[in-house]
């Protein structure tokens, strides 16, 4: 549509910080996607309660496109054809008119993939379940990358069904991954999966009622201020890990016996009248109506409760407070792995990867992405939840690898204290 | 083709019942058969799952974990199920009996709240009883209730959301079992001589008040005495009030069957129902529509999950014989209870 178009790289990647060629995201985009989001995120809850496959269980057609004829295609044998992306919904920066993916088509123009990228999982176990039997037979998922949180990526690089990154065709991605992201125990040379983005488990309060917090100790403790009013996260990784810091216990190395420790605390807490409820992303509507004054939280969802509700707080208790992230990774059998690699690095560039960012609002895993939005929209770039500072940084911790059978103990247990085992 | 379908008369009914055969084989019989050939798997997702019929011990293991909510699920929707019957009635009574030309306004207005989701419905009580919502807030600003008094997160209101949602289905069959009603049979008791039931309806009132009040004040896990006592003086009033005999000798009997009709149609789903105990309960208030949510979606111990399915159906199915029985199934078809 522009001159632009038939560009070279560098020249298309400086286009998007032109705002006529790919809008800005602002307050208002971000307001407007959380809304969405909420009513979306009922859905997916309604379609994850029913049994019925959703369109995740549809593997994209392979006829679906050929590359744009328009589009240049850089050299002789560089990647073509189409990438077929799994990834969760608003995870990527989106033209909320034309609802499009600013991002990905600059992508298809610079290098004539077409990508089809899809906003089909909403749940872990559930893609999981999804994906096994094809990987199970060593058949092709139909995904050239799917997106899932550590402890699921983990478990698909343990079983042997991912592809192994090639990281010649990666400059980007060597280059400008941070470097608290590398040298993992489940994939210590980067071979196998390149995070996405990332999120922060910690403290979140209505500091009118409640004062400054700043100890995790104050979830298990009965106050007139918050007790009965208090949220735990329903998910075990995040409810376990945290009271696991509070104990002194090290989430990254759990044991059954810091598990049983952790959950008789929580029990504790439970029986005290102290907690009211465990929440998904419904504790941050407590927070807001009154009905929590003191709750987990994660960051992702902070950054709009804040905007919200300026009473409301995040914080990382001085015990620490727990990090997630998600992973790309490409599935054994991808049919497109060279293009998928393509893709993947093209958004560890320091420009698209802050597009991203300030739509999604989440953690970034790439270097530079800061000193971009700086430029582009220094209020993100100066949010604390999305741009933690170093000592905030240094007191993440991420829920370590757990064996099946510990999972399953340690699921059935939270279900338990959480009422529903 | 006239000639063959009067030569082949006997295709026609199966035809009839082939797109409604065919629509439950496809999502009803063959999920099942799924299901219960899941109900004997053992083993995980990440190894996969084998059949064996030893693992019939996944049956008792689910029952035995989880029998707290099993009879906390029984608990809810049968109080669920009287008080939408206790607020369906009267008004599918005013309806039928009052309604004169409003009559389609009303019931429309009965169903209205079904325009929007199941889910928006129950969210939006979480608004109406929020701890500081426009309910409490006045309440507690002039020191009728205590600060810390709170309906979210109690029995009482997963009970209330479950009635609140399932109340058309209560009052849609009393009202066309009421409505079928012929007047002439009314008049006639009266003219028979078929007055107000005082006291005998001020005695039954206060009775099934108390003892109504009693078993509600249990469930939401109020002080039971004073509970019965106030709903022992409300439903002694009413017996007192409105309680005639043509309504006990005729009116009541003939609507029997749409009673019947609503309360299966509120207790069955009810039994299942999970989104009211989620967003508007506490940990001690799950169902067991919760537990099987988690051990399919969360624990994926789809074993556990699926017999936990089939027993919830089987118990089900129990207790529908039996209120059937209790009820007399002559009174489904023919309004004679």
């Amino acid at each position: 549509m522009t001159p632009q178009a038939r560009a070279h790289e560098e020249q298309a990647i400086e286009m998007a910080n032109y705002p006529e060629s790919i809008p800005t995201p602002t307050a208002l985009t971000r307001r407007r996607f959380l809304a969405a989001g909420a009513v979306v995120g009922f859905g997916g809850f309604l379609a994850a309660c029913s049994t019925s496959g959703s369109g995740a269980t549809t593997a994209p057609s392979a006829a679906a496109s050929a590359a744009p004829s328009g589009a240049p295609a850089s050299a002789g044998a560089s990647p073509s054809g189409k990438v077929a992306w799994a990834n969760w919904t608003y995870y990527m920066d989106t033209d909320e008119e034309a609802k499009t993916f600013p991002t990905l088509d600059e992508f298809t123009k610079l290098h004539g993939i077409t990508v089809e990228y899809s906003e089909v999982v909403d749940d872990n176990n559930s893609f999981f379940g999804q994906i096994r039997p094809a990987l199970e037979a060593n058949q092709p998922t139909g995904w050239d990358i799917v997106t899932l949180t550590d402890w699921m990526a983990q478990r698909l690089i343990r079983l042997g069904w991912t592809e192994e990154l090639d990281l010649a065709n990666m400059p980007d991605f060597t280059a400008n991954l941070k470097d608290e992201y590398k040298g993992l125990a489940w994939d210590p040379d980067m071979k196998h999966h390149a995070p996405w983005q990332s999120g922060m488990t910690g403290l979140g309060y209505d500091v009118d009622v409640t004062g400054d917090l700043t100890s995790l100790d104050t979830l298990f403790t009965a106050d007139p201020r918050w007790t009965g009013k208090v949220d735990y996260l329903s998910e075990m990784r995040d409810a376990v890990g945290l009271t696991m810091l509070k104990l002194g216990l090290d989430p990254e190395k759990p044991t059954t016996a810091d598990n049983d420790a952790a959950i008789a605390e929580i029990q504790k807490a439970v029986d005290a009248g102290i907690v009211r409820d465990f929440k998904g992303n419904a504790y941050a509507e407590d927070l807001k109506s009154g009905d929590a004054t003191l709750s987990m939280a994660w960051s992702g969802d902070m950054v709009q409760a804040l905007v919200d509700k300026p009473s409301l707080r995040f914080t990382i208790a001085d015990q620490g407070g727990m990090l997630w992230t998600d992973n790309s990774m490409i599935p054994k059998g991808a049919s497109n792995k060279a293009g998928a690699e393509l893709l993947l690095d093209y958004y560890y560039i320091p420009d698209v990867a802050a597009l991203v960012t300030a739509y999604v609002n989440y953690l970034t895993p790439v270097k530079g992405v800061d000193a971009k939005l700086l430029e582009m929209d220094p209020e993100i770039a100066k949010n604390p939840l999305i741009f933690p500072p170093p000592d905030v940084v240094a007191r993440l911790h991420v829920f370590g690898p757990l064996t099946e059978a510990d999972e399953a103990y340690f699921n059935e247990t939270f279900a338990k204290v959480t009422g529903v085992g | 083709m006239g000639g063959w379908l009067k030569r082949h008369r006997w295709v026609v009914p199966y035809a009839l019942l082939a797109p409604g055969v065919l629509w439950l084989v496809l999502f009803y019989v063959y999920p099942g058969i799924q299901m219960f050939i899941s109900s004997f798997w053992s083993g995980t997702l990440e190894t996969g799952f084998t059949f064996s019929l030893s693992n019939w011990t996944n049956y008792p293991e689910a029952l035995s974990a989880s029998s707290e909510q099993f009879v906390r699920s029984i608990l809810y929707a049968g109080a669920a199920t009287i008080l939408t019957f206790l607020i369906a009635y009267p008004l599918a009574y005013t309806i039928a009996f009052k309604g004169g030309r409003y009559k389609a306004l009303l019931l429309f207005l009965v169903v209205a709240p079904f325009f929007t989701s199941f889910l928006l419905r129950t969210i939006s009580w979480k608004i109406l009883l929020a701890d500081s919502g426009i309910l409490l807030a006045p309440l507690k600003a002039i020191g009728i209730l205590p600060p810390e008094f709170r309906l979210l997160a109690e029995p009482i209101a997963v009970v209330s959301g479950i009635t609140y949602n399932f109340l058309p289905f209560m009052t849609l069959p009393i009202y066309v079992s009421l409505e079928k009603i012929d007047h002439r049979l009314v008049e006639a008791a009266k003219d028979l001589y078929a007055g107000p039931w005082r006291p005998g309806g001020a005695i039954a009132g206060i009775v099934l008040g108390g003892v109504l009040g009693g078993v509600l004040g249990y469930i939401f896990e109020y002080p039971v005495p004073i509970w019965a006592g106030v709903w022992g003086i409300a439903g002694g009033l009413i017996g007192w009030l409105f309680i005639s005999e043509s309504f006990t000798r005729i009116t009541f009997p003939l609507s029997l069957p749409g009673v019947f009709a609503g309360s299966l149609l509120t207790f069955i789903p009810a039994m299942g129902d999970y989104v009211n105990a989620e967003f508007l309960g506490n940990p001690s208030t799950r169902m067991i529509g919760n537990v099987i949510q988690n051990k399919f979606l969360v624990q994926n111990d789809y074993p556990e999950a699926s017999a936990l399915s089939f027993i919830l159906m089987a118990g089900i199915i129990v207790f529908v014989a039996i209120y059937a029985r209790a009820l007399g199934t002559e009174a489904l078809t023919t309004g004679r209870g």
